[in-house]
């Protein structure tokens, strides 16, 4: 440690603070890996969740239903069951059958993708609904065909106003990421609870960890804002 | 101005966190004032005017470690718990037996929110050092437990391949030995159980916990095509204890009690029941002294 932390592990003994510096000091290298891997799958989860909701989403819009019942039922299942289960599911059932060789961070990758795209789908299906039934009515009349308006009229109308809801998605899905700890992928939680296994000790590691969450999800909400004012046309 | 709001809004954040922990550390300040304030101390003398057998102490488990503690439809059984039941019987205590899992037993012993903790907890030097341990009820080692068909002889096989842990037991101290500590070889669950998964699964190669826990599993598991091997010379041999908070005036009445049912043949009883053979006991007395 070096002589600025042994000044603050000196003031929080004074303080009565029971808080062991050293143990934070110790893990850090861990806990940056562990950041590192939770941001990488965190987005790659959110990326392609992005784009699998939004085609789950035009799914769920098709207007002859048996076409439109799978896409119900995949959002049905996603959303109506614990995000753990799903996990466990996934890597002890469904990975084996693709992969020839397990692999804890693809399982987790492929869990929060899934998870979040029920709920993007839902997202784009509520931001194309909200605009105006004029715009694209008005782009029929231009001669644009079904694709076209979709692509140059109503998605650029309605992502701007998914981006508040998208932001909610994605710190969820930063969040949810610490359940790959239970399946020991090797994110920041998992650091943190093996910090807690070697010293038996709760509030350095979990206290740092929760603080390195709250950076993360801090900047992700600050980036979502500045998106937000750019696209801002008013 | 956004710029200050941000920093205002960072500043607020750090006064929230050191909020949380001075929170966390209050309930072990109140426990170390002595005697300096006369009201703390008139509400500690009438606790302790009470008398002893009325309160009913307060027993943590993490029921997830069969044959030792692990629940049987909705209750929870093990040899722990017929041992615990015995010395407490001998010793004239209420008490209540709550499942609350590994790592918050140990954060609620170390809050004193517990009066103890009796959960198959090897006793070691790095332990002792923030808790009290009664005298040794249980003598146990370690082993290796693998697919069937790879070559592991010794535990310095394990060099190299893929190893699950519990995390924060000894079996993982064992295994760090072996490849280093936090070695990217070394995976660490949440339980024993979720370790077999993954050694099923093909997640990891082999699992290292203790030898009562493995054969369990080899036994009640033919179909899973696993060996269990142990290796004498790198793990050694480590003795199981009631865990408490340090400072318990409770170790001395519970490590008489034990020694009682070790020595009257009602530990003898309960091992049989539980593992179908005899126990050692004069081993386990000698280690107590």
């Amino acid at each position: 440690m070096n002589d600025f932390l042994v000044l603050i592990q000196e003031m929080l003994d004074n303080l009565g603070i029971d808080f062991r510096l050293e143990i934070v000091v110790e893990y850090f290298p861990f806990f940056l890996k562990g950041a590192a891997l939770t941001v990488g799958v965190s987005l790659a989860g959110i990326f392609i969740g992005m784009v699998l909701g939004l085609f789950i989403g035009l799914g769920k819009m098709i207007k002859f239903w048996p076409l439109r019942l799978p896409f119900i039922w995949y959002i049905n299942f996603f959303r109506g069951t614990p995000l753990l289960v799903q996990l466990f599911l996934i890597h002890f059932a469904v990975m084996n059958l693709i992969l020839e060789q397990p692999n804890t961070i693809a399982s987790l990758v492929v869990t929060l993708s899934l998870n979040s795209a029920a709920y993007v789908a839902e997202i784009f299906r509520a931001g194309i609904k909200s605009l105006d039934k004029g715009q694209a009515e008005a782009a029929h009349s231009l001669g644009m065909n079904k694709f076209q308006v979709m692509r140059y009229v109503v998605l650029p109308q309605a992502f701007k106003r998914m981006i508040p809801p998208l932001g909610n998605e994605f710190i969820v899905l930063l969040k949810d990421s610490s359940l790959g700890a239970i399946i020991a992928a090797p994110e920041l939680l998992y650091w943190g609870r093996a910090a807690v296994g070697q010293h038996y000790r709760v509030w350095e590691p979990y206290l740092t960890v929760a603080f390195i969450y709250l950076i993360l999800t801090l900047s992700l909400t600050y980036l979502l804002n500045y998106i937000e004012r750019r696209l801002d046309t008013e | 101005m956004k710029k200050y709001l941000s920093l205002i809004y960072l500043g607020l954040l750090l006064v929230g966190l050191l909020t949380l922990v001075a929170c966390g550390t209050s309930g072990n300040e109140e426990s170390n004032t002595t005697g300096s304030d006369t009201e703390s101390d008139s509400t500690e003398e009438s606790a302790a005017d009470e008398p002893e057998e009325k309160k009913v102490l307060q027993i943590g488990t993490d029921a997830a470690f069969a044959p030792f503690e692990f629940m049987e439809t909705g209750e929870i059984v093990g040899f722990d718990v017929d041992i615990l039941e015995a010395v407490m019987v001998e010793a004239g205590y209420e008490y209540e037996l709550k499942n609350v899992g590994w790592d918050p037993m140990f954060a609620s012993l170390q809050q004193k929110d517990l009066d103890f903790g009796v959960s198959a907890i090897t006793i070691n030097d790095d332990r002792k050092a923030t808790y009290d341990f009664s005298t040794p009820y249980f003598k146990s080692t370690h082993m290796i437990v693998f697919n069937e068909g790879s070559d592991i002889t010794s535990a310095a096989d394990l060099e190299g391949l893929k190893i699950g842990v519990q995390n924060g037991t000894t079996g993982e101290d064992a295994a760090e030995k072996i490849v280093g500590e936090n070695s990217s070889t070394i995976s660490k669950y949440e339980t024993t159980a979720v370790a077999f998964m993954a050694l099923a699964n093909g997640d990891i190669e082999a699992v290292v916990t203790d030898n009562v826990v493995a054969d369990e599993y080899v036994a009640n598991n033919p179909d899973a095509k696993v060996e269990a091997i142990t290796d004498e010379e790198s793990f050694e041999a480590e003795y199981y204890g009631f865990m408490f908070p340090k400072d318990s005036e409770l170790v001395t009445d519970v490590d008489a009690a034990l020694t009682t049912v070790i020595e009257s043949g009602k530990y003898a009883e309960i091992y049989k029941e539980w593992f179908g053979a005899e126990p050692n006991t004069d081993e386990l007395l000698n280690a107590a002294e």
